[in-house]
């Protein structure tokens, strides 16, 4: 079968036609690079995934890691993939020449990721955990820290890991208990030895046979620290603590349970018990009681990576869909009567190409949205004053709703899937019900939808004087003035226009219920909020790929170009008149005077 | 050790592919083009042997039009040191023999010990290049090779044969192919391919080989392919009526012989 999991035509489309990955290269720091370069790396991914990644994605579901003897057991393709991601330099793609990087634009290692999770969402999070945790280090740790720690990181030899969520702290990072003790009252600085003591759940790859070692850059809080946010620091702690002659010994880092989930299940989450016999050590990184500052500052990376994950997952189900349907025969068009008639394949069915439509939508609508953000990070990186300012705000602005429009839409989209795929999709003999329980963890991990809502509504929108809203504001009028110029696209730039309008309307009554009721009433509805953003800002996205698409599709000298931009087309009218007017429903909900969700309290469910 | 691995790029096998019927060709507008696949046993082999030697070079050669630069490009990725691709409108249309004859005529300029070649490609599956190279350079031929030792001044092939496999001697410089099982190729690194990109890839003319285009091209080429079509449509299966095991028993016969025509 063909491979379908992933579309280069699309990657190419985005990469090249939409967003210029090319002329990055004229920039300094990306000088090494260009078109041949890129595309050799992108082939080189497909290759990757299509023989390590994929045809482990279903075993890797089937065989769950265990737990024996106090050590997790994965499936024998992380050892494999691990190793080929170091020696290959998947792992320190994104880091800078100095640290022996590959120095890749953010939104080449964001395919890159987008094309391995599309394989096999698992399976890629082992490298890639590690690669976010590698750079806490070079970024925040010292030069010690640098030199124990990259090198087998990035080599793929050590896991790396976030351990951030205990059983009472969750969503709330301030309530963390972990806690840290100087081994020396004197020496509490950046580097310093400590000992830590307390417990960590639900930590991804937390222990595994596929590495020598583990490394986990822990929040915990020293004692003493002040309370809430403020007071908690980042600490790098290993499974196995290495000595000055290079040997490793046992940190009293041990692995209690690890949990069975509904997907993702090729890779362990576990609960781990730091310092039970009071022998484990760990690193201040940088300053204490700066931890959770720098945790966030690797953010927006983090969340954007759930958003494409979830993307890529709906992606390949979307792609088994797509060739099940063209296959699949099953009735006669509406009007044909003659039972002996051959039955249709169902792709020709009107409402199954509406399942269709709205995959395809959705998952090209938020790998724009996903790559748009990777190229506010690849221009805040080559710019300076205004202009970085310009691209920080945007980029934060725009991360909630890059992980949260994807996690949430991913699973709506594997469902069509599943339904496009009738009882056979409900069974396991395909890979669509596999896709449709991986893709649920992403609404839930780096943040939940809730808290995103919150975080759009009540920091991104509202700090710096809203200045990032400015600045989105002033990228969708260009998109669409631009779409008002292109023959076909003018409804779809008025109708993005009336969106506008309604954010605006939306956002002054907020602004009027903050100030007369306070921060409840103004957050109350965050989530929805977060929705109606969502659907503009991917209808934005639409309209940014309609217009070369529409220039390209008149001038595309092979059929199947001239298929690709015509699907482009359909699938951007499929949005403005299926999806987009879903925010008018939402404004509605938004700007409505009653309060339910405030006015009932837990008594009366 | 100096090595030379004949490198074809051919289409993806999980591309789409459109037959051409009016030019007896396949359209290759919308393909996805890498490395055969069996080359890349071959480059992989001279790659370990390079390494265990800890010296010489391998240098990849591919006959055929600009985009074959990608699949040297890939190759020098993978770890080859030089590559050689001789693109020449009038090489254009050869078959097997016009395009080893190319080969062997860039070949014979350059210092080797050993060439290595894929069992087969797989587009035309015709087996016949290397065969052929070995042929105009009068090297020995080992082909199929699953497993190989060097020794001094010669080399050991382990050949896959129907049924089990020969073990083969021959002297250096010689030729084999490799077959499925030879080795696992690595895959291109990143730090590889932007090494890759200040590799140098030599392009030459037939002129530079000082080969004739008459032996070469369409003109000269003793196989002509005169149609191209896709296989039959499968057509759906024929149900066998009859009250009895005898009457059904008897009709299909029937069917076997008059409409099948296999009887
Ligand atoms: C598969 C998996 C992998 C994970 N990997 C890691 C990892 O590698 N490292 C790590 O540190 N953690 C990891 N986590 C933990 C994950 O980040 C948390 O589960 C998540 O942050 C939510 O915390 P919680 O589970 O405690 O839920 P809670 O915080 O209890 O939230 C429960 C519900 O209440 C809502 N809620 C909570 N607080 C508020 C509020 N203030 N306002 C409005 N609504 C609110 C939430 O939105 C949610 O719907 C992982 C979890 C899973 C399931």
């Amino acid at each position: 079968m063909a491979t379908t999991f992933v579309s280069d035509r699309n990657l190419n489309f985005l990469l090249h036609e939409v967003f210029d990955l090319a002329s990055l290269a004229e920039h300094p720091l990306y000088r090494e690079h260009g078109r041949r370069s890129f595309d050799m790396i992108i082939d080189a991914t497909l290759k990757l995934a299509k023989e390590i990644c994929l045809p482990t994605l279903r075993e890797m579901d089937e065989q769950p890691p265990v737990l024996t003897e106090g050590r997790v057991e994965v499936h024998a393709a992380v050892r494999r993939f691990m190793r080929e991601c170091g020696d290959g330099g998947w792992i320190a793609a994104g880091f800078p020449h100095a640290l022996d990087g590959e120095q890749l634009p953010q939104m080449l290692t964001c395919t890159c990721r987008y094309i391995f999770a599309a394989a096999n969402y698992s399976l890629s999070v082992y490298p890639f955990l590690t690669a976010g945790a590698a750079r806490l280090i070079a970024n925040f740790g010292g030069a010690m820290l640098r030199k124990t720690y990259l090198p087998p990181m990035l080599s793929g030899r050590w896991q790396g890991t976030m351990a951030l969520t205990e059983p009472q702290a969750g969503s709330s990072l301030a309530d963390i208990v972990t806690e840290a003790v100087p081994m020396d009252a004197a020496a509490t600085k950046a580097g310093s030895p400590y000992r830590i003591r307390g417990k960590k759940i639900f930590i991804s790859a937390g222990d595994h046979d596929g590495v020598d070692n583990v490394v986990h850059l822990l929040l915990a809080k020293i004692a003493g620290a002040p309370a809430g946010v403020k007071g908690i620091s980042l600490f790098v702690v290993p499974k196995l603590r290495p000595q000055s002659d290079g040997t490793l010994i046992p940190n009293d880092v041990a692995v209690s349970q690890i949990y069975h989930k509904l997907g993702y299940r090729g890779c362990p989450i576990t609960e781990l018990e730091f310092g039970q016999r009071d022998d484990c050590h760990g690193t201040l990184v940088g300053a204490p009681h700066r931890g959770l500052f720098y945790m966030f500052q690797m953010m927006n990376e983090a969340r954007i990576e759930v958003g494409a994950g979830a993307a890529a997952i709906a992606q390949a189900a979307y792609g088994a869909a797509l060739n099940y349907a063209r296959l699949r025969p099953q009735g006669r068009a509406l009007g044909a009567k003659d039972p002996d008639q051959p039955p249709l394949p169902i792709i020709q069915h009107a409402d199954v190409k509406r399942m269709l439509l709205f995959q395809k939508a959705f998952v090209e609508g938020s790998l724009a949205l996903i790559l748009q953000c990777a190229r506010y990070m690849d221009l805040e990186a080559i710019s300076t004053g205004v202009e970085m300012e310009k691209y920080a705000l945007l980029l934060d602005l725009l991360t909630p709703v890059a992980k949260t429009y994807p996690s949430e839409m991913g699973i709506l989209s594997t469902s069509q899937a599943i339904q496009c795929f009738g009882g056979y999709g409900y069974c396991e003999d395909f890979p669509v019900a596999q896709y449709y329980r991986d893709v649920r963890i992403h609404p839930i991990h780096e943040g939940t939808t809730g808290i995103q809502g919150l975080d759009l509504l009540g920091r991104k929108l509202v700090r710096h004087n809203g200045r990032a809203l400015g600045y989105l504001l002033a990228e969708i009028q260009a998109t669409i003035a631009s779409a008002r110029n292109t023959a076909g696209l003018t409804a779809h730039a008025d109708a993005l226009a009336t969106s506008l309008d309604q954010l605006d309307a939306v956002l002054a009554h907020l602004t009027v219920v903050a100030q007369s009721d306070g921060p409840d009433a103004y957050l109350a509805d965050a989530t929805v909020f977060l929705e109606f953003f969502g659907i503009i800002t991917i209808a934005w996205q639409w309209l940014l790929q309609a217009v070369p698409a529409a220039a390209a599709e008149g001038t595309a000298r092979t059929a199947s170009d001239r298929r690709f931009y015509a699907g482009k087309r359909h699938a951007c009218d499929f949005f403005f008149k299926y999806e987009l007017p879903k925010a008018t429903a939402l404004a509605t909900t938004l700007l409505h005077p009653a309060r339910p969700t405030l006015e009932t309290h837990a008594r009366h469910f | 050790m100096n090595i030379i691995v004949l490198v074809k790029q051919v289409p993806d096998t999980e591309s789409l592919l459109e037959v051409d019927t009016a030019n007896a060709t396949v359209n290759t507008q919308n393909v996805k083009w890498i490395i055969n696949p069996y080359d890349e046993y071959a480059i992989e082999e001279a790659l370990q042997i390079k390494e265990a030697k800890g010296a010489g070079s391998v240098t990849v050669v591919a006959v055929g039009p600009d985009r074959s630069e990608q699949a040297l490009r890939t190759a020098l990725a993978m770890g080859a040191d030089t590559a050689v691709l001789v693109n020449d409108a009038a090489a254009e249309g050869s078959d097997a023999l016009g395009i080893a004859k190319v080969l062997a005529g860039v070949i014979k300029e350059m210092p080797y010990d050993l060439v290595i070649a894929g069992v087969r490609a797989v587009d035309d599956d015709g087996y016949q290049v290397p065969a052929a190279v070995a042929e105009y350079l009068e090297l020995p031929l080992v082909t199929a090779v699953i497993k190989q030792e060097l020794g001094e001044g010669k080399i050991t092939c382990h050949q896959l044969v129907e049924g089990g496999s020969l073990v083969v001697e021959a002297p250096l410089p010689m030729l084999f192919t490799a077959q499925k099982g030879l080795n696992e190729p690595r895959y291109a690194s990143l730090p590889n391919i932007m090494k890759a990109k200040k590799k140098p890839l030599e392009k030459k003319r037939l002129a530079d080989i000082g080969l004739d285009a008459a032996l070469v091209g369409t003109g000269s080429a003793k196989v002509a392919i005169s149609a191209l079509a896709l296989p039959p449509e499968r057509k759906g299966g024929k149900m066998v009526t009859g009250d009895t095991p005898e009457a059904l028993a008897a009709e299909l016969v029937r069917l076997l012989k008059e409409e099948a025509e296999v009887l």
